[in-house]
């Protein structure tokens, strides 16, 4: 077999969805939307850890926000029936992710817990990814962001600062998952145990909308609330297998 | 090595050749080589590199009093967390309580002590001798003197008490612009109880706010999301939400039903949905008959055409409040800051009282005693006595000023003549920690440490149902030349000569001397033992309820003789009402010089950044106004330009503005950025509670002809069909925990 051939196949097969039955984890988030009040704190909790920028009004007017969850919001019907709909919309962690396919340079790859991986120092800023992404949640660094001092006093050590030129995107706080790995590992456990990681937006939840944790363990909440009645993908008709769950907003009236 | 970095010392070889770059370096590396690579020759004992180091302690960026968990990392605060013991947040945390870490590090802060130099008539810095000095000099020979401080709770409000008990005539005075003062007298009016009760929101089933924006900033917003969360998937019964309100806020959104009326009638239509419950037969009291005759008033008909609120509405909502238990009505917000505010407070007391709620789970609970001697409450002033203050300081009886934290200036209607009153008082000193607009008027500026570099007790406010208090500790060690007020007020007592007014060496002796007699109380091992348990939980409580039954009598609400809201300004002319509202992210305007707050989209508008004013599609089209359009809104007292948000949720005649932008202080990042609605606002009070009837003044909308960039996060505003937020049917639930209300592990004495 040529190097070639085995490159096709390895490609292949780690492409095929449902992989994730083969190792130890696949890392979910469910986000209930009943529960979901718009409030917000999962974006400054997001930016706090992650040592997203702050990129400025005249930045933010060009679209160019770094946030890299957000809420949306849709507007339904008219005054005095209007109603206000909020959606978190983060990275999906999508199991057959359009952007990995379309990277010429393999900077974004799915790596072995099921999680949509971006290579910071292998992106040259090609923006295609963030094109393929039907969920708009790559984020890209059109200028070198500084903190005014002494701010950048505050930057997480766990997380790089990315350069310009580089995409970026919800990691699903990736260095809170390798700690977790790695206590449980000084412990002499081969696994996580459900809620010993939570990313820093779900940890700060102030009406626990959004929960965290592996499928691959039955017993976990997550598990649970994707045998809910109420779940669903978004966007579902275009076949990206996220790895983040919604649950239905309920509407009261509606019987 | 200071100096040059690799780039740099790469650029010297190429040009300069190796020798000369190498020997520039080898000199510049060789001059403190110590100094550069090891900051800590010794380092601290909890400071091991490479390890973060969690502290317990009370959130300071509202007056909720939420518990957390900071993260530091080598010396430095990384990450607030909330703290999981603490019965208020539970673990969780808002978007301003995060931003904190931004107080601690903004680059406005106050780093020294500040002396205004009269010739150039600005600030020059100064040594703490000297400020200390000069402060105490001022108050020696001053008669009057006022301390004016934001809400001051826990211990700490002892050396306030005993610094002004030092000097010979002292007034202590606190003012938040966002404190409930109606709610306070409502519900002593009502129920004889001076603390806010506990709303159980996790329990109830059937929940109507009269413009309480709960979820939003109301009082305590962390609390109300957990309860929120849990009263909607909780392993019970859904609960189901009413919103009453004239603009639609993020509760309104959250809410199962938005009921639009006309501000300032929330109490009437209070009124009217317990007037229905008590003729449809849901009060059995004996007081029965009393009750019939006292809501006579507000029968069906009277009611909804005062409120502008269909009848139907209200019966449904009446049926719906009778039948559904158990359930519980709130008030607060822009609907108690109306000339009526008391009334609406006890408007909405009567409907909890007539429908039941009140003393039950899920409904209103009372607090019992603060483990704490002391909640610091007591000097707590409402807008009246600040204006009171502009009138004597007017007449030139006020000698001397100490404001700590509060900026009325800034949250004082222009009307209200409260900057130029300053101006006449002859000697102003601030101890606050940034270059507000009230500090910017001193005279000599001693800044504080912010929360996280200090220490303190709380208790939180409301409380939620047991008797809890909590201790909040340095994270981090002080980054400026700034010190902790406790110890500012007692080195000024010390410099006039009444040390012994105080008897505490520093804050932190304070707070440990206070929780060394709540050990007395009931704590049991040895008080060290305790106080470093306590520090580690951060959190205190004793498993004691006020299960006091209360009565509330109808002559109450017959007494409400004027119910009707008045409003400044006549309709002719200003036909619009003004509805300012308060966010999270911005508070009382305390978010408008930190970065995180003004990059996250306001959660209704995503507008990021400036203000803008919120008008009704229907109205702007008559206005001939479309969405950037810059508009001035004017009052009878003034006027301010902001771009049109075209909100759909809003009541025709009414126009919304956001409070907290319009700062000329504050640092770089809040000045001069877009209007302050409370500039314009008249200066008219409750008179029962003596709060500003904020949300009382009508205003006139002229476009300006310009327009602005409005910059707002939010693509398509409307799904389109895409189906991406997807509801289901009010049958659905699902299974989940129950209330969390009484599992709260809280650490108290074990070790």
């Amino acid at each position: 077999m040529s190097f070639l051939d085995r490159f096709i196949d390895g490609w292949r097969r780690y492409r095929r969805p449902g992989y994730y039955e083969k190792f130890d984890y696949a890392w979910t988030m469910s986000i209930d939307l009943d529960r979901c009040t718009g409030c917000q704190a999962c974006v400054t909790a997001c930016q706090a850890e992650n040592n997203t920028p702050i990129v400025g009004e005249k930045e933010l007017a060009k679209g160019r926000e770094m946030q890299w969850i957000r809420i949306e919001r849709y507007w339904e019907g008219e005054y005095p029936n209007a109603k206000l709909k909020f959606i978190p919309m983060l990275c999906q962690q999508c199991d057959a992710a359009p952007c990995e396919t379309v990277c010429p340079v393999s900077a974004t790859y799915h790596n072995q817990d099921g999680l949509n991986a971006q290579v910071y120092n292998r992106c040259i800023g090609t923006r295609s990814c963030a094109v393929y992404c039907p969920y708009e949640v790559r984020y890209f660094n059109y200028n070198n962001h500084h903190w005014d001092s002494p701010l950048e006093q505050q930057l997480n050590p766990d997380v790089t600062v990315r350069e310009k030129g580089v995409m970026e995107k919800c990691t699903f706080c990736v260095q809170r998952i390798r700690q977790a790995k790695d206590h449980a590992k000084d412990d002499g456990r081969r696994r996580v145990k459900d809620g010993e990681v939570q990313p820093a937006c779900v940890q700060t939840c102030p009406s626990e909308a959004l929960a965290f944790g592996d499928r691959n363990d039955p017993g976990s909440k997550v598990s649970q609330k994707l045998s809910d009645p109420r779940a669903y993908h978004v966007l579902d008709e275009l076949n990206t297998l996220p790895s983040v769950v919604y649950l239905k907003k309920v509407d009261a009236d509606a019987g | 090595m200071s100096n040059v970095d690799r780039r740099e010392f790469l650029k010297l070889v190429g040009a300069g050749g190796v020798g000369v770059g190498a020997g520039f370096m080898l000199a510049e590396s060789a001059k403190h080589p110590l100094e550069h690579l090891i900051p800590y020759a010794v380092p601290p004992e909890e400071f091991s590199s490479g390890v973060a180091t969690w502290y317990n302690s009370v959130c300071g960026m509202c007056p909720a009093g939420c518990g957390i968990s900071v993260r530091t990392r080598e010396g430095r605060a990384k990450k607030i967390e909330g703290n999981p013991s603490h019965p208020v947040s539970q673990g969780r945390l808002c978007a301003l309580g995060q931003a904190g870490l931004q107080v601690l590090y903004n680059p406005d802060r106050l780093s020294s002590p500040l002396l205004l130099d009269g010739a150039s008539g600005s600030f020059r810095p100064a040594t703490w001798v000297e400020g200390v000095d000069k402060v105490a000099g001022a108050l020696s020979s001053a008669r009057n003197v006022v301390v004016l401080s934001r809400g001051i709770r826990g211990h700490l409000a002892q050396i306030f008490e005993r610094f002004a008990g030092s000097l010979s005539s002292a007034n202590l005075l606190q003012y938040d612009f966002a404190h409930e003062d109606a709610l306070y007298v409502g519900n002593r009016e009502s129920f004889g109880i001076d603390r806010l009760p506990y709303y159980d929101i996790a329990n109830t089933r059937y929940l109507v706010s009269f413009g309480a924006d709960y979820l939003n900033g109301w009082i305590s917003p962390v609390h109300h999301s957990l309860g929120f969360g849990t009263s909607r998937q909780g392993g019970h019964d859904r609960g189901y939400f009413v919103q009453v309100e004239p603009r639609m806020s993020v509760s309104g959104a959250s809410a199962d039903r938005w009921v639009p009326a006309n501000p300032g009638t929330e109490g009437l239509l209070a009124l009217g949905i317990a007037q229905q419950i008590v003729a449809m037969g849901g009060y059995s009291g004996a007081d029965r008959d009393a009750w019939t005759s006292t809501l006579a008033p507000y029968d069906i008909a009277s009611v909804s055409q005062r409120t502008g609120v269909n009848d139907d509405i209200v019966r449904q909502i009446a049926e719906g409040f009778m039948h559904t238990r158990p359930g519980l009505a709130i008030t607060g917000g822009a609907a108690t800051r109306h000339v009526n505010g008391v009334n609406t407070a006890i408007a909405v007391n009567t409907l909890n009282y007539i429908a039941g709620n009140v003393g039950i789970e899920g409904g209103i609970l009372f607090n019992p005693a603060a483990p704490l001697a002391t909640t610091g409450e007591e000097n707590r002033g409402a807008y009246e006595s600040l204006a009171n203050l502009v009138t004597h300081a007017e007449n030139g009886s006020i000698d001397a000023l100490l404001v700590y934290d509060t900026d009325p200036v800034f949250t004082m209607p222009a009307d209200s003549g409260f900057r130029e009153a300053l101006e006449k008082i002859p000697f102003v000193a601030s101890l606050s920690s940034f270059m507000d607009e009230t500090t910017a008027m001193a005279d000599v500026v001693l800044p504080s440490h912010t929360y996280l570099e200090s220490w303190g007790d709380d208790v939180p406010e409301p409380g939620v149902g047991f008797s809890v208090g909590a201790v909040s500790q340095p994270v981090v060690a002080p980054l400026y030349n700034t010190q902790a007020v406790g110890d500012t007020l007692i080195a000024i007592a010390a410099h006039m000569g009444h040390s012994d007014a105080i008897p505490w060496a520093s804050t932190e002796e304070c707070i440990k001397d206070g929780w060394r007699q709540v050990h007395a109380q009931g704590g049991s091992g040895d008080f060290d033992a305790f106080w470093r348990s306590l520090l580690q939980a951060g959190v205190y409580g004793r498993n004691i309820r006020d299960t006091r039954a209360v009565s509330l009598d109808p002559t109450v609400v017959a007494g409400m003789d004027a119910n009707e809201p008045t409003f400044s300004g006549n309709a002719a002319t200003y036909p619009f009402t003004l509805h300012p509202y308060t966010s999270m992210r911005m508070h009382d305007g305390r978010g408008a010089n930190l970065p995180w707050m003004l990059e996250l989209p306001d959660a209704m508008t995503s507008v990021v950044y400036s203000s803008w004013v919120e008008i009704n599609p229907v109205t702007a089209e008559e206005l001939g106004v479309r969405q950037g359009d810059v508009v001035e809104i004017s009052s009878e007292h003034g006027s301010v330009t902001a771009p049109v948000y075209v909100y759909p949720a809003i009541m025709p005649d009414v126009v919304a503005m956001p409070v907290g932008q319009g700062h000329s202080k504050l640092g770089r990042y809040a000045k001069n950025r877009g209007s302050n609605p409370l500039s314009i606002v008249a200066a008219q009070t409750d008179a029962k509670s003596g709060s500003l009837a904020w949300a009382a003044t009508r205003v006139s909308v002229a476009p300006t002809g310009q327009r602005a960039k409005l910059v707002t996060m939010s693509g398509e505003s409307r799904e389109l069909g895409r189906n991406i937020v997807q509801t289901t049917g009010g049958a659905a639930g699902s299974a989940g925990h129950s209330a969390k209300l009484n599992s709260i592990p809280i650490k108290v004495e074990a070790v």
